[in-house]
């Protein structure tokens, strides 16, 4: 199973994220992409000391910069058939007209991308990103 | 260049294909942002706040009458009460970590405390 | 994949992250950038004063970039550990 499968599966969930600065969001996830980028709704925020709290609406976090995302046990159970299916029609597109897909998905500037075996390089530059902060952190 | 990627999924009309469509459209949509006030955090640990002016997919971000919250010299992830006015500024996207609108975020006192007792 | 990581799947792993915590659970998946998926996964907090505390945390998506070692556990000698009479100083996150 793919963690983006599940977290795909896991939309409408509550969910508790942290961020590699030591943030922890918690609330409702709304959509997520390739790169893990999710869209929470009705997320309350606590500080790195778990002092202080604030209340958003709605936000958006960029993916690289997560650590890891705490999901209820019952979504993992709901994941299967979801994936099958996904598989099924990503097979169909292989056999149809893959050849096409693949030459339109280079043809756009960021269509590489939006591939699905394509994400580890740039899901590996963000890693970079996020390193940073945790380095300025240690001193 | 998104207009350019639909019309080629309009070409191949089946599911997969507009998966794949929605799968390159960006899942956040800023222009619901614009003219409003929002808060960004950026990797390191910078935070502002301004008037939402423009942005591009790349999350590059303009933000008018912009204040920045100072951190604790010692810890650049502690925010203090102290703000600077910065003005009209220009966000690099790539440092973005999170963008959440101003109406309606708030601080609070502790939620989870009669959860963990 | 080539990750070495598919010999793990259902298996239970303890997985060190890079801030320097210790997660065991089942590997239920992962991802060409090393991302998984731990399912009834707990966090061992270690401590140089008291023993070893175990925090229940359920199901988890670890991303990849933190990820620094992910381990099989022999069931049968980990379940033979009196965690609650070990003692050591937790680990340090990793410093770049």
């Amino acid at each position: 199973m793919l963690p983006l499968s599940l977290l795909r599966t896991a939309q409408n969930h509550p969910m508790l994220v942290e961020l590699k600065n030591g943030e922890t969001y918690n609330g409702h996830l709304v959509s997520c992409d390739n790169w893990m980028n999710i869209n929470l709704r009705e997320v309350i925020c606590t500080s790195r000391d778990g002092d202080k709290f604030w209340r958003m609406p709605e936000c958006y976090i960029r993916g690289s910069t997560i650590k890891y995302l705490r999901i209820p046990d019952e979504v993992i159970d709901m994941v299967k058939e979801e994936t099958q299916v996904k598989a099924r029609g990503r097979s169909e597109i292989n056999k149809g007209r893959g050849g096409q897909n693949m030459r339109s998905g280079r043809g756009g500037a960021r269509g590489a991308f939006g591939n699905r075996g394509r994400p580890a390089p740039l899901a590996r530059g963000g890693g970079n990103v996020g390193r940073n902060p945790q380095n300025k952190n240690k001193k | 260049m998104a207009s350019k990627e639909g019309e080629k999924g309009k070409g191949s009309q089946s599911a997969g294909d507009n998966k794949e469509k929605r799968r390159k459209e960006s899942i956040l949509d800023l222009s619901k942002y614009l003219e409003k006030s929002i808060r960004v955090k950026f990797a390191g640990g910078r935070e502002a706040a301004g008037i939402l002016k423009g942005y591009d997919p790349l999350l590059n971000l303009v933000l008018d009458n912009t204040t920045e919250f100072l951190r604790d010299p010692d810890d650049p992830y502690k925010l203090l009460e102290d703000t600077r006015a910065l003005g009209l500024v220009v966000c690099r996207g790539t440092s973005v970590v999170l963008i959440c609108p101003m109406d309606g975020m708030e601080a609070i006192p502790n939620p989870f405390i009669t959860q963990e007792g | 994949m080539a990750s070495g990581l598919e010999n793990y799947v259902n298996q239970t792993v303890s997985v060190i992250t890079s801030d320097g915590r210790n997660f065991i659970g089942t590997l239920k998946g992962f991802d060409q950038t090393i991302n998984i998926i731990l399912d009834e996964s707990h966090e061992r907090v270690f401590s140089s004063s008291t023993g070893v505390a175990q925090v229940v945390l359920g199901l988890h998506i670890i991303r990849g970039d933190n990820i620094a070692v992910v381990g099989q556990i022999d069931e049968s000698i980990d379940s033979r550990l009196d965690l609650g009479n070990i003692k050591a100083e937790p680990l340090g996150p990793i410093v770049h």
